[in-house]
């Protein structure tokens, strides 16, 4: 498998004296499920930013099917790479429908309008994330996981080759958490799409994505540990490991494949239950 | 999937729109202190005992202060929607980036310095004011830049600085300018309509309709970007270009409007937002029928302003503020149902 | 791409024809079908211009004036064009000018500039000073067909000011300060029409010379220039006793200036003494009697 995108020693400060990423390199070969993990703060919306090239490393770089991501022009680079950010409200009231064509806006014709090729991309990206229902409504309507949802499905519409998501189960309710996981390897299985995400659930990630990238914290940390590790979820997803990023205890156990991991916290009411199940 | 805009719906709306303004221009000449009849203007330029006043008041007075008004009233409306969007702020109007106080700085200077340029027999206060607005809102731009790319909130903030700047120097050169002068200038900037000769009118009207045009051309771009830049930018937008685009050319049609005519309030302001409540954010239809209904708008107000206190005049920034306050909260109680604000 | 360089494209054109098309030619002056036997129509903008033409015996060919024009009484009767500070375009088209005299105000420059555009014939005088007046006297004395009554009315006016000016010619100077606005406190400076009526009238302006033409000045000043007569001209025409009362009270608080020790504060009519025009010599001589009222008679 060949490396779609390659991180090269990306390091990445917001001021004089935070760092946050320091020499990260690691390829995401093509068409994989790739789950970025760890904890508040260090750094993962920003590597996805960094990813989709909506922020510059001050040191490294990002290569895109081998030509720097820098030197890309936006239009191109928007062929490629979709991102689906965290929700949010816009300020002028675009309709659930109106935002998802927006999506489709490099590909209008001279005076601005769609064609049915892109109506078509739009009525099946509304399809795929079950928001047909409400298409008609403005989006500050919505709650917060439909409004997730339509700005996947914006990113769908899309139709590019690379999904890059910064969390995007964060506000939805179990159904939907895993309804759009299935939504995600299906696209990342039938159309062969490379997808990033971003994501606090380690056990969805466990079960769905093929490789992670466990991201590290900074402080209280030996100095021969590495910032990140990367590879199959299974090798990377372990109980110590987590525990070792999380600064948590872990119970796990094995559902049948995949392992699960639950973290238990003093007070939780099996915190007695020292140790590995399964 | 539902309907969004097509063009079928974007050209039947604005023909629609367009109909009424020509409706209501051809109606508002017929309107003012002097009564004139329709027969009478009929009848030619001269008539037994000399010219004819019906015809002189209405091709020579009436038509190119109509005209005029449309004018100005499109290039407000349309640009107050760029802004808008620009700044991602519906409290946004064409004024807000220092183009106010940038042309009342001009015109004080031109008094000052008894300037006697003229461009197109225009008054060198209005050849002024179009400099001082357009430099200054570059001024403006080029502060806010220095706060960041995109950063609004700093562009904002420079506007905010600049008027507050400009506004001072233009209180001290007031103070030391002889008075007649100043008043004249006072006067000329709280906004008024003159007639003005045709050739000023036809320059006017290409500049703002090619402005308004390439403004549309932008305007499906301008949607993403209202949304946010780097959705924008990830969509595939070149941000930077577009907003510099957008932006200089409502700077542009905006100070010709200023040239024109002095500073006029609230059209870009509530035109931009009324339309919006009728019929939705998509800047594609937003923006010609923001600057259509900015045409009638001011029309029908510098009509009342001309008539209202006949034979004096009102200047007609009073008469858009006060019919354009009620009217818009009227059209915001009704609607807001449908709408969705705050981020 | 291609859709900016077509609009540039129609942008320039469009420029290019309007201006083959329209350049501003020099307006003829209207032809018209008028008949040489009408009498010409002259709409005047400004009371001290309707007080000339009345002087100039050309009261009967005004068809249009402005509403502050109210002297002489047969001006009120005449149909109104808005007012000097607005005038109205339309009323001044609807009263059918062959002749439209002006004033050198920026509004009315402009009203002129309109005018002139559409074909009238347009007159505009600066009266600063009093030389100007006798100037505007001529040319709108040419410009009517009145030259003789031009003349002679200048002649009348030079006389009289002769004359006023010969009784103090000898005598010195009183300080006079000129209030033309009470709060905050304003005055005719040295470079105005009034100061040179103070000097004609035997006076001299307390206040020296200014940047402004009307300054507003504080109190130090007006204790400084120790003026000997104050005068106020009002426009109201309420009784000259209550108004000089409030003049009185507002003054007592500089009791230390002669003027006001002396008891030496008149009001006077701000129509006769504000308008540079036919009256001048009944301005100055109203001055001339607040100064020497022992000269002049009550």
């Amino acid at each position: 498998m060949t490396a779609v995108i390659q991180a090269e020693h990306i390091s990445f400060r917001y001021g004089p004296d935070q760092p946050v990423l320091q020499d990260i390199s690691f390829p995401v070969q093509t068409g994989t499920f790739l789950a970025i993990a760890g904890p508040n703060g260090v750094g993962k919306s920003t590597l996805l930013n960094i990813l989709a090239g909506l922020l510059q490393p001050q040191s490294g770089e990002v290569l895109l099917e081998g030509m720097s991501l820098r030197s890309c022009k936006v239009q191109d680079r928007a062929r490629r790479i979709a991102v689906v950010q965290q929700e949010s409200v816009p300020v002028f009231a675009f309709s659930v429908a109106e935002t998802v064509l927006m999506a489709r806006t490099p590909y209008f014709g001279r005076l601005g309008f769609e064609s049915e090729t892109d109506r078509e991309l739009v009525r099946q990206a509304l399809e795929l994330t079950g928001t047909a229902g409400f298409a008609a409504r403005p989006l500050g309507s919505l709650s917060a996981g439909e409004r997730q949802r339509v700005f996947i499905a914006r990113a769908l519409a899309q139709d590019t080759p690379i999904l890059l998501l910064d969390e995007p189960t964060s506000f939805l309710d179990l159904k939907h958490q895993v309804r759009i996981y299935d939504l995600l390897k299906s696209i990342q299985l039938e159309r062969h799409t490379t997808i990033v995400a971003v994501t606090h659930d380690i056990n969805l990630a466990a079960q769905y994505c093929d490789e992670a990238l466990l991201l590290y914290p900074r402080g209280g940390r030996p100095a021969e540990y590495p910032h990140f590790r990367i590879g199959k979820t299974a090798d990377i997803l372990t109980p110590e490991e987590i525990e070792r990023a999380f600064d948590v205890r872990i119970i796990s156990g094995v559902v049948g494949n995949e392992r699960f991991l639950i973290p238990l916290g003093a007070r939780a009411k099996d915190s007695d239950s020292a140790g590995r199940a399964g | 999937m539902p309907r969004t805009l097509s063009p079928g719906i974007l050209l039947t709306r604005t023909t629609v729109a367009a109909a009424l303004l020509v409706l209501v221009m051809f109606g508002c000449s017929l309107i003012g202190p002097q009564s004139i009849s329709l027969k009478a203007v009929a009848a030619g330029p001269t008539s037994l005992t000399g010219p004819n006043p019906d015809y002189e008041i209405f091709l020579h007075v009436r038509i190119p202060r109509i005209l005029l008004a449309a004018l100005v009233g499109a290039a407000l409306g349309s640009s107050g929607v760029i802004f808008q969007a620009l700044l991602r702020n519906p409290l946004a109007d064409p004024y807000i980036l220092g183009i106010s106080s940038g042309a009342g700085l001009g015109t004080m200077l031109a008094v000052i310095g008894g300037f006697g340029w003229t461009l197109w027999g225009r008054s060198p206060i209005a050849v002024f004011a179009f400099i001082g607005a357009l430099g200054t809102v570059w001024l403006v731009w080029g502060i806010g830049r220095l706060t960041g790319k995109y950063h609004v909130a700093g562009l904002l903030l420079a506007g905010v600085v600049v008027n507050a700047f400009f506004s001072a120097l233009i209180m001290f050169l007031a103070s030391i300018a002889k008075s007649q002068q100043i008043h004249a200038t006072m006067f000329w900037l709280m906004g008024n309509m003159m007639e003005e000769d045709f050739l000023v009118l036809w320059v006017g009207a290409g500049c703002i309709v090619a402005g308004i045009v390439a403004l549309f051309l932008l305007s499906s771009q301008l949607n993403i970007i209202s949304v946010g830049h780097h959705d924008a930018k990830s969509i595939g937008v070149p941000v930077g270009r577009i907003e510099f685009a957008a932006f200089a050319i409502s700077a542009f049609i905006t100070a010709v409007a200023v040239s024109l005519s002095g500073l006029i309030g609230f059209v870009g302001l509530i035109i931009p937002h009324a339309i919006r409540l009728l019929f939705g954010p998509d800047h594609r239809q937003l923006l010609p029928l923001s600057g259509l209904a900015g045409a009638i708008f001011l029309v029908v107000a510098d009509t009342i302003a001309r008539t209202i206190v006949a034979p004096a005049q009102l200047p007609v920034g009073v008469i858009t503020a006060m019919v354009g306050g009620p009217f818009f909260l009227i059209l915001l109680v009704r609607y807001s149902r449908k709408v969705y604000w705050l981020a | 791409m291609r859709k900016w360089w077509l609009l540039s494209a129609l942008l320039v054109l469009w420029l290019a024809s309007g201006y083959v098309m329209l350049e501003p030619r020099e307006a003829n002056v209207r032809p018209g079908v008028r008949c040489s036997q009408q009498p010409l129509r002259i709409v005047s903008l400004a009371p001290n211009l309707t007080e000339i033409l009345f002087a100039l015996g050309l009261g009967e060919n005004v068809s249009g004036l402005t509403q502050d024009s109210d002297y002489p009484p047969a001006a009120l009767a005449k149909p109104k064009v808005g007012t000097f500070w607005q005038p109205s375009i339309e009323a001044v088209i609807a009263a059918k000018p062959d002749l439209v005299v002006t004033l050198a105000l920026e509004q009315q420059k402009e009203l002129a500039r309109r005018l002139g555009r559409m074909g009238y014939r347009c007159l505009t005088v600066d009266i600063e000073k009093t030389d100007d007046l006798f100037q505007a006297i001529s040319a709108i004395g040419d410009a009517a067909g009145a030259k003789e009554q031009a003349r002679e009315l200048s002649e009348r006016i030079r006389t009289e000011i002769h004359r006023l000016q010969a009784a103090t010619a000898a005598m010195p100077k009183t300080k006079v300060l000129w209030v033309v606005q009470r709060e905050p406190l304003r005055v005719a400076g040295r470079d105005t029409f009034i100061n040179e009526m103070i000097e004609l009238a035997g006076g001299e302006n307390a206040i020296g010379p200014t940047l402004h033409k009307y300054p507003s000045i504080g109190a130090e000043q007006v204790i400084a220039a120790g003026p000997e007569v104050i005068i106020e001209p009002v426009m109201v025409r309420a009784s000259p006793g209550q108004q000089h009362g409030q003049v009185s009270s507002y003054w007592r608080r500089y009791a230390n200036v002669p003027a006001v020790t002396h008891g030496r504060i008149y009001v006077v009519d701000d129509d006769v003494v504000s308008r540079p025009g036919p009256r001048l010599p009944a301005g100055v001589a109203l001055v001339a009697k607040c100064l020497r009222p022992e000269l002049f008679g009550e």
